[in-house]
């Protein structure tokens, strides 16, 4: 970026960090007390104890996971492989009409064969040549269908969890106005608490720029109390959960 | 903190309007009865919904007691990240820094994702002033933004709106007719708004809690806007009060578990998401800059103060706006402010701290309580109402008339002579104004009371001149006290002198300095 | 007996039909003069030190009693603020402890001190009950009406929409903000209506006498009692 512009924001670095000073120290007189520089000690953190050991077997958790994403309006797929997955996703993909189909570059998407089983349509891989030039945030506009693998999913929840990196655009889950998300059954657990304390293992260093919870389709109820599904994200969303 | 165009009307005045509105007041009631209900079944069925919420209480009460350990320590993780944090003290600083970042970026277009802090900072006002487009991206924001009006629920901010007025707006909007149905006008705005978001050059979100411990924010929404505004344009700018922090991820699950219920009676709002700085250099998406302004604007003031040090859990769900009956009548734009309901009728005087010109909206509460019992971090709402509410007195700014009768009212209610002189002068001097027992005068205090009442008039005989003739007539063969039950007294006492605190026999300990004693300490 | 300056002024006859009741058991409530009012509204709308002028009656009222019973939910909940009041006043502060942890709503002395939920009452007509805010919100008392009334042979119970919701009393704030308060007590009305109940029972003179003044000025002949009112002519009639 341009030397002025570097040189502007550390500027305005350098004023809030001493802003950041008279700011906490304001805090810490409003409290009559120093300024803390140790780490308190938090006797309550995270869910209470009895949630923590609360744990369902996969049976439980399909089932849970199942409903939960149904009544939020999502769909449910059960596959035996990628290869059965592929052939549903064929289908669907036949029946929409879809010309234009972005996905992750994720070895196991590629196992889901759309590129042949579509030859009609364009399948693409998101920033698959690491490309500047390529636009994907346009691909990502111009997609019928997004394709994703999730990293997590949550049962008591519903929820699908997708963390972004340079293979895993985030706009490939949320701009096409459908959604298919593989979801591997071994990364299917009970409770959120059980994701978000993994990032609280990782720490700082191990987390990407996007986080994202996906728990349906989008919805809004803003015009008189009556729902309507597919407001700016997905309007359809698929939940393909794959064993093995 | 300007005061706005409602400071001219008195609450009651515009309550008044609101009163009026027939569809105002059957909107609100229908949404707030389905999210009152909705948040009550996902309680229900989620279960130990109390524990739930002293838990939530507590990680919010330990944030706040130590808040410049944790936002030193959001700011500095957040900085690692190659975020750029500022502090803000005011309204004004905020929004400057905001102009300077979109000035220094040349911003033409800024897509915004629903957010309180930048309401009550008056972003869009200031970006339009200085010739940028600020669009509102939320489907009810974007409505009442193309109304030119303010939100008048928290979390469902074109409440107040029927289709037919949406359909007229967005018509107006789109330069051609659209039809007063949900879908096509949902449709309308998410064609509309995509092509702003792909075009915008800086995305602006507020922060529903910032992780400190890895210098995250994260973000809860339903229809995905705010995922849009924090993916496609190149600058990304985050608005944090800078109370909304709590420690750890694994923290976020008992907000996650709280909020979206207390809200809408989801178990999860479909979108969730944790932004961790922004995008990494492989990334194809995503901002190449992030900013994140800590906003102070009157929150540090609640800080030290035993009374209202509690208001910073707020987790801003709405359920107390669902919950009160008072809301539920008038809607949210009579509270005049950027909050409305009980977190609003106690928020905007405790951030404007100009006590005398917020008067009247700590008064349009009945304090059922109604705030408390919702509210996932327990905040004694009620309690504040009542602090405000002295506060205002203390600083001699109580209503004339009403002083005058509360003086009268502690004079004669400090002796019980005098008190009941005056139940016999009452007596004496209603013969005049009862009728059939009952007084429709609508004289001095019985003004309003008697506009949709009929007020009883004092009985002939007060319970004081009664008891004597009644005791004795009760003492003649009065039966034995059964032994089971003398048992049961004498034991009740006893355990009394024994412990120290004495018995608790249901109910909370009213609130003073924190209701169990952590407010300030843990 | 801590009567309440409503029941003491307007309704007496909840304080007589309290003590009949508690006779039956050989328990005669003696009524301490002293005592006038709680302290409520003047509490309620910020003037504390009126509130206190108040509060004190009750506190030297009671200072010597093992038990005080009060025939509504809201006062006896008032008198959980003060310690509050009296926090400089280490003696002031130290009775009103005390006071507190004796202090009882009639249906909690009935229920939890006295182990009674069958007072033998006999009442055929339909009936629904308001559970008063503070009283059951605050001071936390639910199950306890219920068992009363559940135990009263021949009464059909109807239970209210929206029961939980506020009367719109609020003490100052239905004469502060009379609009508001009228509309939230129409709608308790309207709520009422929907049970086509015969008579209307709670536990707190002042949210009555609110509904109840309601009720007359739309011409509605549904009765309003207080539950010792009720228990008591269900006795009599049993």
């Amino acid at each position: 970026m341009a030397e002025d512009h570097r040189e502007w924001l550390d500027h305005l670095d350098q004023r809030s960090r001493a802003k950041q000073e008279e700011f906490l120290g304001k805090i810490a007189s409003r409290l009559r007390r120093p300024r803390l520089t140790q780490k308190p000690r938090q006797p309550y953190r995270g869910a209470p104890d009895f949630w923590n050991s609360y744990d369902g077997s996969e049976d439980d958790n399909l089932q849970r996971f199942t409903r939960n994403f149904e009544e939020a309006g999502g769909y449910v797929i059960r596959a035996d492989s990628l290869q059965e997955a592929g052939r549903f996703m064929t289908e669907k993909a036949l029946e929409l009409q879809a010309k234009r189909i972005l996905r992750h570059d994720r070895p196991a998407l590629a196992d889901l064969g759309l590129e042949s089983s579509l030859p009609e349509a364009k399948v693409q891989v998101w920033n698959w040549n690491r490309e500047a030039s390529e636009d994907w945030k346009a691909r990502a506009a111009e997609a019928d269908i997004g394709i994703i693998m999730a990293d997590y999913a949550v049962a008591y929840t519903g929820s699908i969890a997708i963390l972004s990196g340079p293979d895993k655009g985030r706009s490939v889950s949320l701009l096409p106005a459908v959604l298919f998300a593989v979801i591997p059954i071994a990364s299917l657990v009970t409770r959120l608490g059980e994701v978000l304390t993994a990032f609280d293992r990782t720490g700082r260093e191990g987390l990407p720029a996007g986080i994202h919870f996906i728990s349906g389709p989008s919805r809004s109820a803003d015009i008189e109390n009556d729902l309507t599904i597919g407001v700016h994200g997905p309007g359809i969303v698929y939940a393909v959960l794959v064993s093995g | 903190m300007s005061a706005g165009k409602n400071s001219k009307r008195t609450v009651q005045e515009r309550a008044g309007l609101a009163l009026n509105d027939d569809f105002l007041r059957k909107a609100v009631r229908f949404t707030t009865e389905r999210l009152r209900s909705g948040k009550r079944k996902a309680a229900e069925e989620h279960g130990n919904w109390d524990e739930w919420r002293e838990r939530g209480r507590q990680i919010r009460l330990h944030t706040i007691a130590h808040l410049d350990y944790y936002l030193g320590l959001f700011a500095d993780q957040a900085r690692v990240n190659g975020v750029h944090v500022h502090f803000a003290d005011t309204a004004e600083e905020a929004v400057s820094l905001a102009l300077e970042i979109a000035s220094k970026h040349a911003a033409a277009t800024v897509v915004k994702s629903k957010s309180m802090v930048t309401e009550e900072i008056h972003l869009n006002r200031a970006l339009e002033s200085a010739g940028i487009e600020a669009v509102e991206t939320d489907l009810g924001e974007y409505i009442i933004q193309r109304a030119g009006e303010t939100p008048s629920h928290i979390i469902i901010p074109a409440i107040h709106k029927n289709r037919y007025q949406i359909a007229d707006l967005l018509s107006e909007d789109a330069g051609e007719r659209l039809a007063p149905e949900t879908a096509i006008l949902a449709g309308y705005v998410r064609k509309k708004l995509r092509e702003k978001f792909l075009a915008a050059d800086i995305g602006v979100t507020g922060c529903n809690f910032a992780i400190a411990e890895t210098g995250s924010i994260v973000l809860f929404e339903n229809e995905g806007n705010a995922r849009m505004v924090t993916t496609l344009p190149k600058t990304q700018i985050s608005f944090m009060g800078m109370e909304r922090i709590i420690p750890s991820w694994s923290d976020l699950e008992v907000m996650a578990t709280l909020l979206p219920r207390s809200a809408t009676g989801q178990k999860l709002t479909v979108y969730m998401s944790g932004i961790t700085g922004p995008k990494r250099s492989g990334d194809a998406d995503g901002p190449e800059e992030m900013h994140v302004i800590v906003l102070d604007n009157g929150r540090s003031l609640q800080l030290g103060d035993p009374e209202f040090q509690e208001l910073l859990n707020c987790i801003r769900c709405g359920a107390c706006l669902n919950a009160c009956p008072v809301y539920r009548h008038i809607g949210g734009h009579a509270y005049g402010g950027t909050y409305s309901g009980p977190i609003g009728a106690v928020l905007t005087p405790a951030l404007n701290k100009n006590v005398a010109e917020w008067d009247d909206i700590a008064g349009a509460s009945s304090l059922c309580g109604a705030c408390y019992e919702a509210c996932p971090v327990k905040i004694p709402l009620h309690d504040m109402l009542v602090s405000l509410r002295r506060r205002k007195v203390e600083r001699g700014y109580g209503d004339a008339r009403e002083t005058i009768g509360m003086k009268a009212y502690g004079s004669l209610m400090s002796r019980s002579k005098r008190y009941h002189g005056f139940l016999r002068l009452g007596r004496l001097g209603q013969k005049l104004i009862v009728r059939n027992g009952g007084i429709t005068l609508k004289l001095g205090p019985l003004k309003g009371w008697n506009r949709y009442r009929v007020a009883p008039g004092l009985a002939a005989e007060p319970f004081r001149e009664r008891y004597q003739t009644l005791e004795a007539e009760l003492r003649q063969g009065l039966q034995e006290l059964p032994p089971e039950i003398a048992e049961r007294m004498r034991k009740r006492i006893g355990s009394r002198e024994k412990s120290a605190g004495g018995e608790e026999h249901g109910g909370r300990s009213p609130g003073v300095a924190g209701s169990s004693g952590s407010t300030l300490e843990s | 007996m801590f009567i309440t300056c409503v029941s003491d002024a307007v309704y007496p006859r909840v304080g007589e039909t309290m003590m009949r009741l508690l006779a039956r058991y050989g328990i005669l409530l003696d009524f301490p003069k002293l005592q006038t009012c709680c302290g409520q509204p003047a509490y309620n709308s910020g003037y504390w030190a009126e509130a206190k002028a108040a509060a004190r009656t009750i506190l030297a009222a009671f200072a010597d009693s093992d038990f005080v019973v009060s025939p509504s939910g809201s006062c006896t909940y008032m008198l959980h603020h003060y310690e509050e009041l009296f926090k400089d006043e280490p003696e002031g502060r130290e009775q009103a402890r005390q006071l507190r942890h004796k202090t009882f709503e009639f249906t909690q002395f009935l229920v939890q001190v006295l182990g009674i939920t069958d007072v033998g009452a006999r009442f055929p007509h339909k009936i629904t009950y308001h559970p008063s805010c503070h009283g059951s919100r605050l001071l936390g008392v639910k199950d306890e009406p219920m068992e009363l009334l559940r135990h009263v042979k021949e009464l059909e119970f109807v239970p209210l929409p929206f029961a939980e919701d506020c009367c719109g009393f609020g003490g100052t704030f239905a004469v502060k903000m009379p609009d508001i308060s009228g509309a939230m007590v129409a709608e308790k009305v309207d709520h009422l209506r929907e049970t086509e109940a015969e008579v209307l029972v709670g536990l707190d003179m002042a949210c009555l006498m609110n509904i109840a003044g309601h009720l007359r000025y739309r011409n509605e002949p549904v009765r309003v009692m207080h539950l010792a009112e009720l228990l008591y002519e269900g006795v009599v009639l049993a």
